[in-house]
């Protein structure tokens, strides 16, 4: 076992040999064959690391709610550009167009986080020409 | 006379102290040269200002996530939207065409057939076992190390910040990315015994002129910076090279793992703070998540 282990975790330098996205692999958190697109109301956001979560109802065709719980990326990146707690209230419409857990919970990642009239949440990271591109002393 | 000597001594060290080169600041590694050149730049060592400029186009356009792929394994992998991401959008500041810098070809030596083996069992064992148990995934997902964070310090996908704290017997370096703080002696102490292994190795530092050294080895034998193994000695230089500018380089020598050492350079630049905690352990609800699809894919499987 304790060489298996050592074997497994060596594999960091292995990963990082790869472009990197996410903290973690998001393709074994979230399956491919499960695409799902979802408009609902947030009722909290959860500002956490590794990955903040947005929490929204999604109201069904028979009136019944159902929450799901979507995955974003570092709340640290948001707060470098200027976006606050209060900047995704709950009560905010938004859509939600991604992929179901592998567990098949009601969780789901953000990969397309929009407002229902197609704008997009939280605009302004690094390298889109928006202010926020202005934020360093550089 | 005593108290005269004292004095004495007590101002040869301030002078020591003032004497040191101040790397002290917050400073952002965020770049968009790669470790190694690409293939279509091969035998192009430096980019022109326009050819600089061009390429920073490009990448932006090329990385920028919001673009849908219509390979839906490729697009659940690009996670969430651009926003989330910070990789910067300059090309370092040396306008070298990858961070590596020598071997002049701008790409990491290959290999030697012990530690190619070792990567090709590590890579097949973690194919059949990755889902088993929080063990079997990555260091980076355990919440133990992020794979740039270093030692050495790369350029990642988010939060590319370091802080620099210094006085004249140690340097700590703070690196938002899990909060890890690197303590470094400087006061000319060993490294510890070769049988105490760390995860982010043993380092110890001088100062050559008014480059800070920083020798780093004992790295643990479950650590890997892209194929090194137990024999790691890194060396990494830091030099202010303008109240602006840090250029951090460094050389990954380890003859059992890499046919030779090598050497990459970043021009780091100063950034608003403040750092930002990484409570990478607090919200990491991904590790249950991965988990438990692997026993749900398990159950049905059964069935």
């Amino acid at each position: 076992m304790r060489t298996k282990l050592a074997i497994a975790i060596a594999a960091v330098g292995l990963i990082s040999a790869a472009p990197m996205w996410a903290h973690h692999a998001f393709a074994a958190e979230f399956d491919s064959s499960k695409p799902i697109k979802l408009q609902g109301t947030v009722t909290k956001m959860e500002w956490i690391n590794p990955h903040a979560w947005i929490h929204i109802d999604v109201k069904n065709a028979d009136g019944t709610v159902t929450s799901w719980m979507v995955e974003g990326g570092s709340p640290n990146t948001l707060l470098r550009n200027g976006f606050t707690k209060a900047s995704l209230p709950p009560g905010t419409e938004i859509v939600v167009d991604g992929y179901q857990s592998k567990d098949e919970s009601n969780k789901m990642n953000g990969r397309d986080i929009t407002f229902p009239d197609g704008r997009k949440l939280f605009v302004g990271s690094a390298g889109q020409g928006s202010p926020p591109d202005s934020k360093s002393d550089k | 006379m005593r108290s005269a000597c004292l004095i004495v001594i007590l101002a040869l060290t301030a002078i020591a102290a003032c004497a040191q080169s101040d790397l002290q600041g917050i400073w952002s590694n965020a770049t968009i040269t790669p470790l190694e050149r690409p293939s279509d730049l091969a035998g192009k060592p430096t980019f022109t200002a326009e050819e600089a400029a061009a390429y920073e186009k490009q990448v932006a356009e090329r990385s920028n996530v919001d673009h849908r792929s219509a390979n839906a394994e490729a697009d659940v992998s690009s996670a969430y939207n651009q926003f989330w991401y910070d990789r910067g959008t300059k090309t370092v500041g040396t306008r070298r065409t990858s961070l590596i810098v020598d071997p002049p070809d701008g790409h990491i030596p290959a290999l030697t057939p012990e530690a190619q083996k070792r990567v090709q069992e590590t890579r097949a064992w973690m194919q059949e076992h990755s889902t088993d148990g929080p063990e079997g995934r990555s260091l980076g997902e355990r919440c133990i190390l992020w794979a740039t964070a270093g030692p050495p310090m790369m350029p990642g996908p988010y939060n590319n910040n370091f802080q620099i704290v210094q006085t004249r017997n140690q340097v700590v370096i703070l690196n938002e990315m899990i909060h890890n703080a690197r303590i470094i002696p400087l006061d000319g102490s060993p490294h510890l015994a070769s049988n105490i292994r760390q995860w982010m190795g043993d380092s110890r530092g001088h100062w050559d002129g008014n480059t800070l050294v920083v020798d780093t080895t004992n790295f643990s034998d479950e650590y890997s910076f892209r194929g090194s193994d137990r024999n790691l000695h890194l060396t990494e230089r830091f030099t202010r090279v303008s109240p602006d500018t840090l250029l951090y380089e460094f050389t990954v020598d380890d003859p059992t793992a890499f046919t030779k050492p090598w050497t990459a350079q970043i021009a780091v630049t100063t950034t608003k703070g403040p750092i930002f905690e990484y409570a990478c352990h607090e919200g990491n609800y991904a590790m249950t998540d991965i988990l438990a699809g692997a026993r749900a894919a398990e159950k049905k499987s059964l069935k």
